[in-house]
């Protein structure tokens, strides 16, 4: 599709609206002659049946419910037809400047440069396009819970081909607030983007370690929604002022970010004993090789996020006081002698000239 | 410079100074006098000085600030008796320690401050990252180690040491010529507190040295040996780390800085820290109590070394 000119795609798709025009109801009857039947599969090579059954009353609710069957697999032009229809391309119509009215945004071109748009493009059989996710017959809007992009779906959806961090993720504390339907928590695609998932490994990533502190910020850090749940939103400033957070703006990208501790999809509450950070474990998640190896109960004596300015630090925001007070008066007090050492000087060599 | 050429210069210059208030007090009337050939000479020389004068008020104010005794040279021994202010051992403990000190503020100050573009410039740009500018810092820190433990050793089994200890106590005489210097800085008092051999400007500089090393050897132990200790105390030892580095760059800038750099009478630098030793002026305007003390030692083993050439010749008596 992408060697075709835009104006043969544009000449492509006035044809298919003059088919839509046409008769696009007849189209769907005569289809579902063969696969408005709940029982029609084919076997694939592996042996595996796939199911080639339509339903009609999702297809009426989705998005494209005006559209004709052949709208999308345009290779079919006979019925019956005889050979296996090719994967229908969405970018048939979602194109800019469409004129059937698709939506077009730079989603599209976000999904080319994602790590499943160049897995595609290297020809990864595996890797995701559209339907994969949004689905075929079935492309409802997002806010219906019906929807595979529906919040509460979408780990669902990445677990069909990420299955065992979609099981890792069921246990987490986010994932457990999903299933019992509280859609502040985050799923899949609120970490690691949409269309533009990158690897982790790619600095640009939302979830590299340059960018995870601003990822988990996004609910955790002041104005976070996690407010509402008696979560500290004070753990960003406070990860920035421990010797981490100042050498991540070091750019030093082997200290620890948020996921190194608190690890990204087992994420779990800090009274859970299984948490990377319940205080029996904290030497073991300190005590990483590349990190602390010579981490032990020590390190759980005490707290980890600690804010100097917050009175509930006890002993450090009183150090902390104290030294400022120490600083501003012992500063102020050198100046008074400095100032005073020099207006003598002066008074001295005008009384010598006097004399 | 010699002497004699100083007073020559210094005469002239007063001479010319009194010239010129007169002139300028008989509104522009010139004075004459009977010696013409000199006269007509310095009335040439007033002219260009009251041109100068009028012209740079600024300069005026500069010419206020100058030393006004001559510049310590970089070898007084040169120019008379000197005295040791500081030993070889002394001063070896204070180049070490500043040598690690600069290292510490250098590599330790931008992770106070780490949003600062120039703290991320100094770790990043000349360090190469945090993982090398710590290793600085820590060697730094085993400088500074080696210094407190030697200074230790040092006001324990060395005399000089032990001696300057002893005397770096505070007393209550301390309080008095505190006193004594802020009325003398106001203008109460004619002339300063006169000095032993510390003043109590000496000894706060001193005692916050001491403070500081406690704190940040004691809390950057903890730091580095952070398994050995509780997590809060980590969190204490940190923040007391953090505070105190910045109390003590800001005192060595502000009030060390202006002491041995910035003040007019040193300005550029006061050289003692290298050569250790004051002229016979400083001693006497600086350390007066000192200087008697030490005069006083002088002229008694003299005298005791007097009386006793005749005492081994039996003339006791005749000294009296």
């Amino acid at each position: 599709m992408r060697l075709l000119s835009n104006t043969a795609r544009f000449l492509a798709t006035g044809l298919i609206a003059l088919f839509v025009l046409a008769g696009s109801a007849h189209a769907l009857e005569k289809c579902l002659i063969c696969h408005g039947k709940k029982d029609l599969y084919k076997t694939e090579q592996t042996g595996r049946k796939v199911s080639l059954y339509v339903d009609t009353t999702m297809l009426k609710k989705s998005v494209h419910a005006s559209r004709s069957c052949t709208d999308c697999h345009v290779d079919i032009t006979v019925i019956p037809h005889h050979k296996n229809p090719q994967k229908v391309n969405c970018r048939r119509c979602h194109y800019s400047g469409n004129p059937v009215g698709a939506p077009q945004g730079e989603l599209y071109d976000q999904y080319e440069h994602s790590i499943h748009g160049i897995e595609v493009a290297k020809g990864n059989p595996k890797a995701p396009v559209c339907q994969d996710c949004h689905g075929t017959h079935n492309v409802i809007v997002h806010t219906d819970p019906a929807s595979n992009m529906y919040k509460a779906n979408i780990p669902a959806t990445c677990g069909r081909c990420h299955i065992d961090i979609y099981a890792t993720y069921r246990e987490s504390v986010h994932g457990q607030a999903i299933a019992s339907g509280n859609l502040d928590a985050p799923v899949c695609s609120d970490c690691h983007g949409e269309h533009n998932i990158i690897a982790p490994s790619q600095p640009d990533s939302k979830v590299s370690p340059m960018h995870v502190t601003e990822t988990c910020s996004k609910c955790h850090g002041p104005k976070g929604v996690v407010a509402k749940y008696g979560i500290k939103t004070d753990r960003m400033a406070t990860f920035e002022e421990s010797f981490h957070g100042v050498a991540q703006q070091m750019q030093n990208t082997m200290v620890a970010n948020c996921a190194s501790c608190h690890g990204y999809h087992d994420i779990r509450a800090e009274n859970d004993p299984k948490s990377s950070i319940y205080p029996a474990n904290i030497p073991k998640t300190c005590g990483k090789p590349q990190c602390h190896p010579e981490a032990n109960a020590n390190f759980a004596e005490g707290k980890i996020h600690v804010d100097p300015k917050s009175e509930s630090s006890g002993a450090i925001y009183y150090i902390s006081k104290g030294f400022m007070v120490l600083t501003v008066s012992t500063l102020c007090g050198l100046f008074v002698l400095i100032l005073l050492d020099l207006y003598r000087r002066v008074r001295k060599s005008n009384g010598k000239k006097q004399a | 410079m010699s002497d004699k050429n100083m007073e020559k210069t210094s005469r002239r210059a007063e001479l010319i100074h009194n010239l010129a208030s007169e002139i300028v007090g008989s509104a522009g009337t010139i004075v004459e006098y009977d010696d013409p050939q000199g006269t007509a000479e310095i009335v040439r020389e007033v002219k260009e000085r009251l041109t100068f004068e009028t012209n740079f008020l600024l300069n005026e104010t500069v010419t206020r600030m100058a030393p006004t005794r001559p510049k310590e040279t970089k070898a007084p021994e040169k120019e008379g008796r000197t005295f040791e202010r500081f030993g070889m051992n002394f001063r070896t403990q204070h180049m070490l320690m500043f040598l690690s000190v600069i290292t510490l503020i250098i590599t330790g100050m931008p992770l106070k401050f780490p949003e600062l573009a120039i703290s991320k410039f100094v770790i990043i740009n000349i360090f190469g990252g945090l993982q090398t500018s710590t290793t600085v810092h820590r060697v730094g820190a085993t400088g500074l180690i080696i210094v407190g433990v030697w200074h230790l050793l040092y006001i324990m089994f060395n005399r000089t040491g032990r001696r300057d200890f002893l005397l770096m106590i505070p007393r209550p005489r301390d309080i008095k010529d505190f006193i004594h210097t802020m009325l003398y800085y106001i203008g109460r008092k004619p002339s300063g507190p006169r000095f032993g051999r510390f003043s109590f400007i000496e000894k706060f500089d001193y005692w916050a040295v001491y403070w500081g090393m406690v704190v940040m050897i004691g809390s950057g132990s903890i730091m580095w040996f952070k398994q050995f200790f509780p997590k809060y105390l980590y969190d204490i030892g940190r923040e007391a780390h953090s505070d105190e580095g910045l109390l003590a760059t800001l005192a060595i800038i502000v009030w060390h800085f202006y002491n041995v750099h910035f003040n007019p009478e040193v300005f550029p630098m006061s050289w003692v820290w290298w050569h250790g030793r004051l002229t016979e002026e400083q001693m006497k305007h600086h350390h007066p109590l000192e200087y008697d003390g030490i005069v006083r030692h002088e002229s008694k083993a003299e005298f005791e070394k007097k009386q006793a050439v005749p005492m081994e010749e039996g003339g006791a008596e005749e000294v009296g």
